[in-house]
């Protein structure tokens, strides 16, 4: 072990994990929207639009997010969308984690007891003021818990975005290898931050988790 | 460019072994994390933190590293004090993965179902175990199957990583009979709408458990 190459490298791979923490954190701001955009038309009352969703959500879950950046960032300019590499990181992860999230999402509502929709609306509330004031609040726990595991998945993910040349943890640590020729110290290090940047999103997970289910249960 | 599928059906029995492959050790890894993230959630959730700590250090080693990690480690690292086949291997390390993200899945789950069902059902005369195994477990687990379905989606498409510790699944396969008939596309494409049929089984694996658990709940 090199300690004074990986005390040089530091500097370097730490502006490269705060790229993946970017890249991950907006896709999975902008993926919480498509989510639950989603999730709205999986409970429509028009059919066709409950089967665009669900063809939607097929199609994603369906396909490998290798496949799809390939699929944007070098088919997309044939059709006219022409993205640099960070955005179209952002915008196929977020497409991407918004058809996971949206299961989980739903899954956390309909984990809610039917009855308590039932009772909500015989008291006078409307749709959407059971959804904010009854719903939401029983299913936050298990839909935060789902939404951390799939953040998890998201940042392990990031790692792929290197193929389309973004600057982030891994491609810069196959960069640093390609100088220094020191696998050992540069993997070492770099799987360091991942278990520090990963850490972090359990330990917002877990915060949230307990404030979420700070009334019930247990 | 101009298509030419003869060679993959030439190589298609070849291909179908790493099919069966891919679906033998994804069978195992279903069971395999869905039954042990239940028995973790459990041991986590209702014994003393001197038992669980292990466990929760446990999910956390198996969540914070990458998978590919995880297998070189387990396969070359043990591989050094006792020699385990390869898709053992393959099976424990993907299962202990997915077995680590499905138990966070259960944890908040079980402690989700009202502690309501808990009290009527201790009063009725069931104990403690029996509580857990006939009223709460099955209620957290219909609960959880959105996202366990995600997690095993996720968990076929990783089963391809398994072929960098030489399992001859279908990514490896396939590999194999690219080298020798030059025609990656149209192996890669073959390899693509087979896990795009696996993945469309499993969804509909998942509205048919759903549809039960409607109508059971």
């Amino acid at each position: 072990m090199d300690f004074n190459l990986m005390i040089e490298i530091t500097p370097l791979l730490v502006k490269a994990a705060w790229v993946t923490v970017d890249i991950s954190a907006r896709a999975l701001f902008f993926g919480f929207f498509i989510a639950s955009v989603l999730v709205f038309f999986r409970t429509s009352r028009i059919t066709p639009v409950r089967w665009l969703a669900r063809a939607y959500i097929s199609v994603v879950r369906g396909t490998p997010y290798f496949v799809q950046l390939l699929l944007v960032f070098y088919g997309g300019p044939a059709v006219g969308l022409r993205l640099d590499p960070f955005t179209c990181g952002v915008v196929v992860g977020a497409f991407n984690i918004g058809a996971y999230m949206s299961e989980a999402i739903r899954g956390a509502i309909e984990s809610v007891d039917s009855g308590q929709n039932e009772a909500s609306r015989s008291l006078g509330f409307g749709r959407l003021e059971t959804l904010q004031y009854i719903i939401l609040p029983q299913a936050a726990g298990l839909m935060i818990r789902s939404i951390g595991v799939l953040a998890i998945i998201l940042v392990k993910n990031s790692s792929l975005v290197s193929i389309i040349s973004v600057i982030e943890l891994t491609y810069q640590a196959q960069r640093l290898i390609g100088s220094t020729y020191k696998p050992l110290e540069v993997f070492t290090l770099s799987a360091l931050m991942y278990i520090v940047i990963i850490y972090a999103v359990m330990g917002i997970v877990e915060f949230l988790y307990r404030r979420a289910t700070r009334y019930t249960f247990l | 460019m101009e298509f030419d599928f003869s060679p993959v059906i030439e190589y298609f029995p070849t291909l179908l072994q790493g099919i069966g492959v891919t679906l033998l050790i994804g069978l195992a890894v279903a069971v395999m994390s869905v039954i042990g993230g239940q028995i973790v959630a459990v041991i986590t959730l209702y014994t003393r933190k001197v038992v669980n700590w292990p466990l929760r250090f446990f999910i956390w080693l198996f969540m914070t590293t990458p998978l590919l990690l995880q297998l070189y480690f387990l396969y070359f690292g043990l591989g050094e004090l006792i020699l385990i086949p390869a898709i053992v291997v393959g099976i424990l390390g993907l299962g202990f993965h997915y077995m680590a993200y499905n138990a966070d899945i259960f944890i908040a789950t079980i402690r989700s179902v009202s502690s309501g069902q808990y009290e009527a059902s201790r009063s009725l005369g069931f104990g403690h175990v029996r509580t857990l195994f006939y009223v709460i477990l099955p209620q957290a687990f219909y609960r959880a199957l959105p996202q366990l379905s995600n997690n095993m989606i996720i968990m076929v498409k990783d089963i391809s990583v398994l072929s960098a510790i030489g399992i001859g699944e279908m990514v490896y396969v396939s590999q194999y009979a690219i080298s020798v008939t030059f025609r990656p596309f149209e192996f890669y494409i073959t390899i693509a709408v087979i896990y795009y049929l696996i993945n469309l089984m499993m969804e509909a694996g998942q509205t048919w458990i759903e549809r039960r658990a409607a109508y059971r709940r």
